[in-house]
């Protein structure tokens, strides 16, 4: 009876059972312990390093520096600029975020792809060029300005409130939309037939289920804005804020330690925020439930027609912002040659076109280098146990609360320091891409820890029942499983290294800058026009990344198509 | 003996999963692990496969030990409730997948692919995508899958269990066949008494994390050892010794000679009634079964469960005589603990 086997093929070779070596176990601790080390050495340490310094008094510790910077009006005046610019962005993004997504997932009119794709237009520029495009159309050589006759005072509070908002807006209007898609269609039925009104429905179903969605939101928008140092950078004029603060201690007066003060006294704010909507999003994710209808909404003309419009004018005015930008990059002479030309692309700051090559290097090999580290990192944490996985989790999602600015700060004041080897990597490339990585390491590290959550155990089990070690296993099962993941990571980490100025700023040096700082070095030196360009081609580059992203996406899912 | 587990033990925290558990498979046999969820069965089959390290005892396999051979060294096949088929292969690449890594040639592989889809009868599936299979197409080929690289012993993990009725029973079928002729010693998990019954050359009850009875599925179902595998293994009788005393004093001559608290276990089909006049017991209530018919019947001694093939001879309402032969009462531990699963 037992044809199967025996006479087809030779006996298969049995391994000796013998106690041996594991090397799935030396290969599970390399894949903790790179990336580990890396966390340690790249995100750890410098933050100790800043902290340390900003006790550090000639040669002792003391609290001598924070007495100081407390006592400073200019410190004073910062953070109450900063709180005050912080709060009132945020109120601003959330109300018109809300309104986008209720219109984008509660309403149905046309055109919806329009706004979703324009929404996250200033995602994808520095965020510097919100501003620009502001002093384009408002500055006293505005187009808007000039139209009208009226002198608009751009620069301060109003122009970077604007420019905030146009960049928070994109953060909200995801967040809130990911709270009101989770809401099941069977609810609105249910209390449709129990006679509550459309404004009832709003009101006891929408809110409540969208309220850790909009409290998310509010506390992501507020970070973002007291840690952003571009829009404050180029349209704060007297407005100064804790970001800008902390550039003008550490590179207008070379005054690191007072610099590493202000750090931390950013640092407070951003931690709290961070830790509460990290608890925000665990009480969403919680109330999740499988099986959902999805909410199809019919056509209310009174509320659809008013929403689309609302939405419209909002994606008018960040259209608006960017394009004006794209526009007066090929305008001749701002404002009195209106002709176009394309002479603002021949840069004439040291090192033209330079650093944009950089950058597109610098993203590239962060991109990889961290798709690779993150991916390594959830394979070994499957394998330890909880005990040990739960505190390496926990440090792996920490780089998110620390602003740019102070990761920035950390890293000159750890790596320009003869005391260690590690000042070998001082001016290089490589440490650019570093600090671009671990500064947006916790989104990559949960957008791959969410698709390993996705993989069933019995998956790899099955693999090594069938004697594949955890390299083959991870070649062959894991990363085909998680490669959407991955390629969206990768994607991730590659657009925000080549738009990101915070953490940068303090990096570059005069033979290695990246593109976000040659923008503003272009705008300080009054070479607004050919800021425009140099971002255009910026944004240029980022439009391809995420075409190649969507392209990849698609293609993957066409060749699984009929898997699960 | 072919496959040994000795004193196995598996601690969670303070929580005793298995606790010194041991087995035997002989070459060949087909054993079931019969428990309610949470008896540690599951936990047994994994330290057997490597996926869970044990805590203490020992495994042997034809003498030389497996406790600190990795899962992927020990050469077993193993199918889980889940499927678990690659998502990202074809149905081939999944069923070829452990030869490839034994470094068999292409050639060798897609012969081998070709002859386990006949057997599993899906010869037509080679090219398609798991989620484009039925679940239990799905599961055919895990078992392909498992048995493609000739294990040493085959392990199922529940996997008839996602299955609606009517494929579980052919599947059943052929899961019996193909360990039948292909003769691997296979060890399955099981929680339904009704597979195991139908499979097994041998069953080990577990409850607790222990072994409560081990033995070919007659011995269990007919000479339970206590209360639980009694009252796990279909539906019984159970009647306390003092009844039995009172009302059928007959019975108590093959009461064991130990000291031990025992109570009679009567299997529902091996009670014989009759109608009477006067009889001692009435008919509650007829469940019509199609091919038998349940009773429930109100006795001095409690109320009792009877079963009789072909027509009934009574209605509800009716009085009936019984008549219970010695050898139909086996005398059972009364490991006082109720199954957490209740029979039907």
């Amino acid at each position: 009876m037992s044809s199967i086997g025996q006479t087809t093929r030779p006996p298969l070779q049995r391994s000796p059972l013998r106690r041996s070596l594991d090397a799935d176990r030396l290969l599970t601790l390399a894949c903790v312990g790179l990336p580990l080390i890396g966390l340690i050495l790249f995100f750890a340490y410098p933050m100790v390093i800043v902290f340390l310094r900003s006790i550090t008094v000639g040669d002792s510790y003391g609290i001598g520096n924070y007495t100081e910077v407390l006592g400073s009006a200019g410190f004073w005046r910062a953070t109450r600029h900063s709180l005050t610019m912080g709060g009132a962005t945020t109120v601003l993004s959330v109300f018109l975020g809300f309104i986008i997504a209720q219109g984008l997932y509660r309403c149905a009119f046309r055109g919806k792809w329009l706004v979703r794709g324009i929404i996250v237009l200033p995602l994808l520029a520095p965020s510097l060029v919100q501003a620009l495009g502001l002093i384009f159309l408002l500055g006293r050589n505005g187009v808007i300005s000039r139209a009208l006759g009226v002198e608009i005072e751009i620069y301060g509070f109003w122009g970077l409130l604007i420019a905030n908002t146009l960049y928070a807006l994109p953060q909200a209007v995801m967040i809130i939309g990911a709270a009101l898609v989770l809401l099941d269609a069977r609810t609105y039925e249910a209390a449709e037939v129990m006679g509550a009104s459309p404004w009832r429905q709003f009101r006891d179903l929408t809110l409540p289920a969208a309220r850790f969605g909009i409290l998310n939101a509010a506390f992501v928008c507020f970070t973002i804005t007291i840690t952003d140092f571009g829009n404050a950078a180029v349209i704060g004029g007297d407005y100064s804020v804790l970001a800008t603060e902390i550039y003008s201690q550490v590179v207008g007066q070379r005054n690191f330690n007072m610099g590493a003060v202000v750090g931390i006294m950013l640092l407070l704010p951003t931690v709290i925020s961070y830790s509460i909507e990290r608890q925000a999003m665990k009480r969403q994710q919680a109330g999740q439930s499988t099986g959902q209808v999805a909410y199809q909404p019919s056509f209310a003309p009174l509320r659809d027609i008013t929403m689309a419009a609302v939405s419209l004018v909002i994606c008018a005015g960040i259209v608006a912002v960017i394009g004006i930008v794209v526009y007066a990059s090929f305008v001749t002479l701002w404002p009195y040659n209106m002709s176009l030309s394309l002479k603002h692309y021949n840069i004439t700051l040291a090192g033209g076109y330079s650093s944009l090559w950089m950058t597109i290097v610098v993203s590239l090999a962060a991109a990889v280098g961290g798709t690779v580290a993150v991916f390594l990192l959830g394979l070994g944490l499957r394998r330890l146990p909880q005990a040990i996985a739960q505190p390496i989790q926990i440090l792996a999602a920490m780089p998110a609360a620390v602003p740019g600015m102070v990761l920035g700060l950390a890293y000159i004041l750890t790596f320009n320091s003869t005391a260690t080897p590690l000042y070998l990597l001082y001016g290089t490339a490589a440490l650019i891409a570093i600090v671009n990585f671990y500064h947006y390491h916790t989104q990559g590290f949960l957008t791959v820890m969410t698709g390993f959550r996705q993989l069933p155990p019995a998956l790899e089990e099955a693999a090594g029942s069938l004697g594949a070690g955890l390299g083959r296993t991870a070649r062959d099962i894991v990363a085909p499983f998680i490669a959407p993941m991955l390629v969206s990571v990768f994607f991730f980490l590659f657009m925000r290294s080549m738009v990101t100025l915070s953490a940068v700023v303090f990096l570059t040096t005069p033979k290695l800058s990246v593109a976000a700082v040659t923008i503003m070095r272009l705008d300080d030196a009054g070479l607004t026009s050919q800021a425009a360009a140099f971002s255009t081609c910026v944004m240029a580059v980022v439009c391809v990344a995420v075409l190649s992203m969507k392209v990849t996406i698609a293609l993957m899912g066409r060749r699984s198509k009929g898997a699960v | 003996m072919y496959l040994t587990v000795r004193d196995a033990t598996k601690t969670y925290g303070t929580f005793t999963a298995l606790d010194r558990v041991s087995i035997e498979i002989e070459k060949g046999e087909f054993v079931c692990l019969l428990g309610p969820s949470g008896c540690g069965k599951t936990t047994l089959l994994r330290l057997i496969a490597g996926l869970t390290d044990l805590d203490g005892g020992e495994i042997t396999l034809e003498g030389a030990t497996l406790s600190d051979l990795p899962a992927r060294k020990r050469d077993f096949g193993i199918v889980f409730q889940s499927y678990s088929l690659f998502p990202n292969m074809s149905v081939a690449e999944n069923i070829g997948y452990g030869l490839k890594i034994r470094g068999i040639s292409a050639k060798e592989i897609a012969a081998r692919v070709t002859e386990l889809l006949e057997l599993v009868k899906l010869p037509k599936m080679a090219d398609k995508l798991p989620g484009q299979l039925s679940g239990g197409q799905q599961q055919r080929i895990a078992l392909a899958r498992a048995i493609a690289v000739d294990p040493r012993v085959l392990l199922l993990d529940e996997p008839l269990s996602a299955l609606d009725a009517k494929v579980r029973a052919t599947l059943r079928d052929e899961i019996r066949q193909v360990q039948r002729s292909l003769e691997i010693p296979t060890l399955m998990v099981t929680h339904d008494q009704e597979e195991a019954l139908a499979l097994a050359d041998k069953i080990i009850c577990m409850n607790h994390g222990i072994v409560v009875q081990a033995g070919t599925p007659e011995d269990l179902y007919h000479r339970p050892a206590t209360r639980f595998v009694a009252e796990f293994m279909g539906s019984s009788n159970l009647l306390a010794t003092e009844e039995v005393a009172r009302h059928f004093p007959d019975l108590l001559a093959t009461y064991p000679a130990d000291k031990k608290a025992y109570i009679a276990c009567i299997r529902p089909e091996q009670i014989a009634i009759k109608p009477a006049e006067n009889g001692v017991a009435t008919v509650q209530s007829i469940s019509f079964l199609g091919n038998l018919q349940r009773l429930e019947l109100d006795c001095p001694a409690g109320p009792l469960l009877v079963e009789t093939h072909g027509r009934s001879p009574c209605r509800t309402g009716d009085s009936v005589e019984l008549s219970i032969s010695t050898e139909a009462c086996t005398w059972v531990l009364d490991d006082a603990e109720q199954p957490e699963t209740t029979p039907a």
